[in-house]
């Protein structure tokens, strides 16, 4: 009697025998994507960096479910010019159903193709600011800088400006260092080319520059350019400042703050002339 | 100092110590060098410590697979080759495990690095940046501090050469020592523009031991390659 329940036709000629038949060699393919997963990450993950593990494993789990699904197709008997005419338009009803989600999926794509940015890159996506953790096929994971979780749809970083921080191998940053109009600007510069030379990671070429920018109100504004690895210009560019800042007070060459000259007129006895009304009658105006 | 040890050892050179002393169960690695000192505790007391030149682009930290040598400019007429000799800083890994099965337990080095760049910043590549003299002959080093790279430069382009630049990746490279460190190189010049560099897994003088490497003990996927195209030129 059980074994006749199994015979009823539910949805066309697929009854319920075929889609538990289905239904187990699915669940068999994902047991068995799973556990070669965790065999994968066991045995590779001393040769394999973790990103290329995540992908190689995804890929292979992927693999393994198509698989699958492929071969527990035929339990259906399925009619293929049929299947044409329910998938055109069960795709037809899900697309108008699910266009964010299609487009999402259609960035992704275009996303994965492209490589505007990849895992672990430090970007800028409209108002997101942070490390890129996962890119998936309908969003994007970003870790901000304070450590927050975001998730991004896909449509929407498609049709942003993303800029990448580290999509170029070197980049240059700059400083601006005001010294006192009493100090030697040569000395200055010599001191700073000295430091530049000894870091190890502000690249010989393209050279570092640094010259006279402006003469300012308060100082003499020197101008520094360097360029250093991207995946380590932020630590260069925070020792870097900080031991030009040191290396030229140990060396006698000041760092001014904000100062204005002020120079007040005298009158004939050799006082200076004082206006606490602020009506010039000191000056002996009207 | 270069070689094989048995744990617990001592070794002093150059004014470098590398020692491990066995504590208990364990023991404890320890390295004093000019530029830094490195304690490190090691779960075992028992096992062998490979010392040797490795790849020299592992500090400060690793930001780059690639050694860029820059040198006194060499000319040649098409079709001629020169072998030339090139001193390169040393880099001193200290290993653990045995010879197919080991680990990198430190690098450290009495040469300070400096990086640079090679090609552009969109699509070249970051090197170590290796400033040197060109001689005729390997010149005398100390093999603690300083290497010696054999170059033989051909030149395959129509027209005159001038070569100041050589750039290896180091996933390929093979480190020799005995009396000196020594890499064996070869660079083929097809143009100003175009070049390929590969390093030979040959030692330039008898009785030379090669050393175990740090780029096999990194996780990578892609096998090593070889040679490596220079498309950025060969001059400055």
């Amino acid at each position: 009697m059980a074994f006749e329940s199994l015979r009823i036709e539910v949805i066309g000629n697929v009854t319920l025998f075929d889609l538990i038949v289905f239904g187990i060699s699915v669940l068999a393919a994902a047991v068995i994507a799973k556990v070669v997963a965790i065999y994968l990450k066991k045995s590779l993950s001393d040769r394999v960096q973790p990103k290329e593990m995540d992908f190689l494993v995804r890929i292979i789990q992927a693999a393994i479910i198509i698989l699958g699904v492929y071969l527990a197709l035929p339990s259906f008997d399925i009619n293929l010019a049929d299947m044409l005419v329910v998938g055109g338009t069960m795709g037809l009803v899900i697309a108008f159903a699910s266009q964010r989600i299609v487009s999402n999926f259609g960035s992704g794509l275009f996303l994965i193709a492209e490589r505007p940015m990849k895992p672990g890159d430090s970007v800028n996506i409209g108002t997101v600011s942070g490390t890129v953790e996962e890119i998936r096929v309908l969003s994007t994971i970003i870790k901000t800088h304070e450590g927050v979780y975001v998730r991004v749809p896909n449509e929407k970083i498609f049709t942003s400006e993303i800029t990448n921080y580290v999509a170029n191998v070197a980049r240059r940053f700059e400083y601006t260092i005001g010294i006192s109009y009493r100090s030697d600007a040569a000395k200055a510069i010599r001191i700073i080319r000295g430091l530049l030379d000894d870091h190890p990671f502000v690249l010989r070429h393209p050279a570092p520059s640094v010259f006279v920018d402006t003469l300012a109100d308060s100082s003499v504004n020197l101008r520094v350019f360097i360029w250093a690895p991207s995946r380590v210009w932020w630590s260069v560019r925070t020792e870097m400042l900080w031991a030009i800042k040191v290396a030229l007070e140990a060396e006698g060459v000041e760092i001014p703050f904000p100062q204005r000259v002020i120079t007040f007129a005298r009158d004939n006895e050799g006082s200076p002339c004082y206006d606490p009304q602020g009506d010039g009658a000191a000056h002996g105006r009207p | 100092m270069f070689g094989i040890y048995k744990i617990p050892f001592q070794t002093d050179a150059a004014g470098i110590t590398v020692s491990v002393e066995c504590e208990g169960e364990t023991s404890t690695y320890r390295r004093i060098a000019p530029l830094g000192t490195l304690t490190k505790r090691l779960g075992y007391r028992e096992g062998r410590v490979f010392i040797n030149p490795v790849e020299p682009v592992n500090l400060p930290s690793e930001v780059t697979g690639m050694l860029e040598f820059h040198f006194t400019p060499v000319t040649l007429r098409p079709g001629s080759s020169i072998p030339i000799c090139m001193k390169f800083p040393v880099e001193i890994g200290v290993f653990v495990g045995a010879a197919e099965n080991y680990t990198l337990l430190d690098v450290f080095s009495l040469a300070r690095p400096k990086y640079s760049l090679y090609g552009t910043p969109e699509k070249g590549f970051i090197t170590r940046h290796v400033e040197c003299e060109v001689y005729e002959y390997a010149p005398p080093t100390n093999p603690f501090e300083e290497g010696v790279l054999f170059l033989t430069i051909k030149n395959s382009a129509r027209d005159w050469v001038e070569v100041s630049r050589a750039v290896f990746d180091a996933s390929m490279l093979r480190i020799f020592h005995g009396r000196i460190v020594a890499i064996t190189g070869e660079m083929e010049v097809y143009s100003r523009l175009v070049a390929e560099t590969s390093v030979l897994d040959l030692p330039p003088e008898d009785g030379m031991k090669q050393s175990l490497r740090v780029f096999p003990t990194k996780r990578m996927l892609i096998p090593e390659k070889q040679p490596f195209m220079m498309e950025y030129g060969v001059g400055d």
